[in-house]
Order: C-alpha cells, then sequence, then structure tokens
C-alpha cells in the first residue's frame, strides 16, 4: 500500500488513476487505518460484498486490471503486488516498470494486451460458481448484522459453490481459529500447487523493453 | 428454535399463498440492500409491486413489459402469468421470474425473506465479448460514489487487496 502511494506520487499524471478496491466485510474496522497508515491519495474503496473480485472474476487478492481511456480492458487477472515482501516471500518487483512502461506510453506501451489476448485471461466461472457471489453477498449482509450464524452459513455456501475463489476462503477464515493464514489455508493452498494450479493469478510480464 | 420457526413461517406462507397479507423482505442487489414492506407471500418466488421492481433493479414495469433502458422483457399483464399476477386489485411482478429470463443468479434466505441476486448477465456482454471493462459504481471511503466510467480519459489501475 505505502508503495503504491510512492509510485502515485512519482507518476503524478492527471490522466492516471488509482482506484484501490478493499475486498474486506469487515469494512472500515478491517481495512481502514491500511490505508490511514499509507496516506493514500488516490481513489480507496472497502468493497464489503467483494463486488469487484465478483464482477471482473477475480480469485484473489492482489488482483490488478489495467483499464484504458476508452474503458476497455488492457490487463486483467494478474496477482500484482508493487514489490517484494518478507525477503522476497512473495509479491515480486516486475509489475510496477510495465506500469510506469504503460502510463508513459499509453496504447504504444508494449505490455497493452490485444483484445484476444485479454478475452482469454479473463476467468470463467462455472455456472455453480456463479451462485456463489449472491451467496457470499448474504453472508456479508448477515455478518454485517451480527448474525454470525447466518454468516457462516452462506459464506460456506459461497466457498462450496466456487472452490476457485481465495478470496472467500480467507475472508471468512479470518473470523475463525487459525486465521485466513492459518492450517486451513496453507492445507488448501499446498494441495493446489502440489496439483501444478497456482496461488496467486499468474503475472507473466511480455518480454520487451520497459525503459 | 429457529428452525421449527422457519417451518411454522413457510406452512403459514404456503396456507395463505394468494391471500395479500404483509410479509417483508430485503433486496441485496449491487450495493443495494432494499427493505421492501410487502411481498405476495410465495414459497420459492419473490413477487414485489411494480414501484418496488424499480427500486430494486431499475426495471421499470410499462405496458410492453419490464424495460431497462433499450431492454424490455414482455410481461402480459392483464391476465395472470408466471410473471406477473393481480390480487385485490394490487399487481405483483415476479422478481426472481426475470431474474431467471436474464439468468441472473439468485439465492435467499427464505426464512428471514432476504433476497440477494448476482450481477446480470446483460451487464457483461460486453466484459466476455470484448473486453469492456464492466462499469461500477461503490462509494469510496468518505461516502462518495465512485463510477468507472466518470474516469473515461484516464487510464486505471484498477487494484484488489484485502486486510485478511
Amino acid at each position: 500500500m505505502p508503495v503504491w502511494q510512492s509510485i502515485y506520487e512519482e507518476l503524478n499524471d492527471d490522466s492516471f488513476e488509482i482506484i484501490s478496491v478493499a475486498q474486506d466485510s469487515g469494512g472500515e474496522e478491517a481495512a481502514g487505518s491500511i490505508f490511514d497508515d499509507a496516506e493514500v491519495t488516490y481513489t480507496s474503496i472497502i468493497d464489503v460484498n467483494h463486488h469487484i473480485s465478483a464482477l471482473y472474476n477475480l480469485l484473489n487478492v492482489p488482483s490488478g486490471v489495467w483499464i484504458d481511456e476508452k474503458g476497455q480492458i488492457a490487463r486483467i487477472n494478474e496477482g500484482t503486488y508493487a514489490t517484494t515482501h518478507y525477503d522476497g516471500a512473495f509479491g515480486n518487483d516486475d509489475y510496477v516498470p510495465i506500469v510506469r512502461d504503460w502510463v508513459a506510453k499509453g496504447a504504444d506501451s508494449a505490455y497493452v494486451w490485444d483484445r484476444d489476448k485479454v478475452k482469454e485471461s479473463i476467468f470463467l466461472r462455472s455456472d455453480e460458481a456463479k451462485l456463489a457471489a449472491p451467496a457470499f453477498r448474504l453472508g456479508s449482509y448477515y455478518f454485517n448484522q451480527d448474525n454470525d450464524v447466518k454468516a457462516e452459513k452462506y459464506w460456506t455456501i459461497a466457498q462450496e459453490l466456487d472452490p476457485n475463489s481465495w478470496n472467500y476462503l480467507r475472508q471468512d477464515l479470518q473470523y475463525e481459529e487459525g486465521g485466513s493464514a492459518g492450517p486451513e489455508w496453507r492445507e488448501r493452498r499446498d494441495r493446489v500447487e502440489g496439483a501444478g494450479g497456482s496461488y496467486y493469478a499468474p503475472l507473466e510480464i511480455e518480454d520487451g523493453a520497459a525503459d | 428454535m429457529k428452525g421449527i420457526r422457519g417451518i411454522a413461517i413457510l406452512l403459514c406462507s404456503m396456507l395463505f399463498n394468494g391471500l395479500i397479507h404483509a410479509q417483508s423482505a430485503v433486496v441485496l442487489y449491487n450495493e443495494r440492500a432494499v427493505a421492501i414492506e410487502q411481498t405476495l407471500p410465495d414459497a420459492t418466488e419473490l413477487w414485489v409491486k411494480p414501484q418496488d421492481l424499480t427500486r430494486i433493479n431499475d426495471f421499470v414495469l410499462k405496458p410492453e413489459g419490464a424495460c431497462l433502458a433499450e431492454l424490455c422483457i414482455p410481461v402480459l399483464q392483464d391476465r395472470d402469468s408466471d410473471m406477473y399476477v393481480t390480487r385485490q386489485n394490487q399487481g405483483w411482478f415476479n422478481v426472481t421470474g426475470l431474474a431467471d429470463k436474464l439468468q441472473q443468479a439468485h439465492m435467499a434466505d427464505y426464512q428471514d425473506g432476504v433476497w440477494s441476486f448476482g450481477v446480470m448477465p446483460l451487464e457483461r456482454q460486453a466484459f466476455f465479448g470484448s473486453g469492456e471493462a464492466p462499469d461500477f459504481t461503490l462509494p469510496d471511503r468518505d461516502g462518495n460514489l465512485v463510477r468507472l466510467s466518470d474516469f473515461r480519459g484516464k487510464k486505471v489501475l484498477l487494484l484488489t487487496w484485502a486486510s485478511w
């Protein structure tokens, strides 16, 4: 978060905006202080219903989407840290340079995808998984009504309907013993990665000269 | 106890099906949580007065059907159908029936009368078809509404993250 703020200040470009959306059903209480501590000046949203992940078919955080001046997507569904964390345990330094390149060159950036690449990069949910969003929305509604029994019920249904969503799993685990990065999460992650899957959405930067 | 109460409510609503009596509902759609004072009791479908339909999803019931901008879904109104019924001079519109026609996912907690609707596929035709960014309107931390389409002319880096 502080890294994105420094990049935003460095770019300082009226034709560029960051919209940062916290996928946090706990609202301000959960995510507000993180925005505050980073003294964020770009557009900041706390999305208690995970609407953006549902709308753009994103499964995990962090995820990034490039949207051009005409509202056309130029990159989507990538695991996008601004930097490495914990001595390289996760994140990388590869994404920020291509963002800089895009902001400078726009459509001429070598990192802008064509429409076919964008279309094939959009994750497609199964019909069953499409039911997960309204289920999760019910859970978040009950969570914010302090009805933990029903919150748990519908968040669990959402996870069963859309087992690909890390967001639904970890949002729920945040409020359970063990936490969002505890044994249950580790076990699931090991299983998925052991089967050749990836935890974060892939970040594949094209060969090209980001100067 | 809650389970027993749920069954009792269900039985009551089945017994009184077709009669008008107050049964409130909450409808969740995008950022909206719309309180509906009165619905037509039905075990698995959500029937609301036409004016409440518009509060839920902006569709307007016109003589030609349920309409949103250029789109109109034909709805018979001179006699009862699976989309629209008249009870004691009050018309009732089947919101879940419309959702099914639009292939919009939905789920409900019948016990509490809370109905939740997913994204309408028509909102994302251009997303899947040509990679157009689906529009959204969400409040920022100060409560101001942020609409993606208001940023036309700028490049937008949309980032998701979470505290968990």
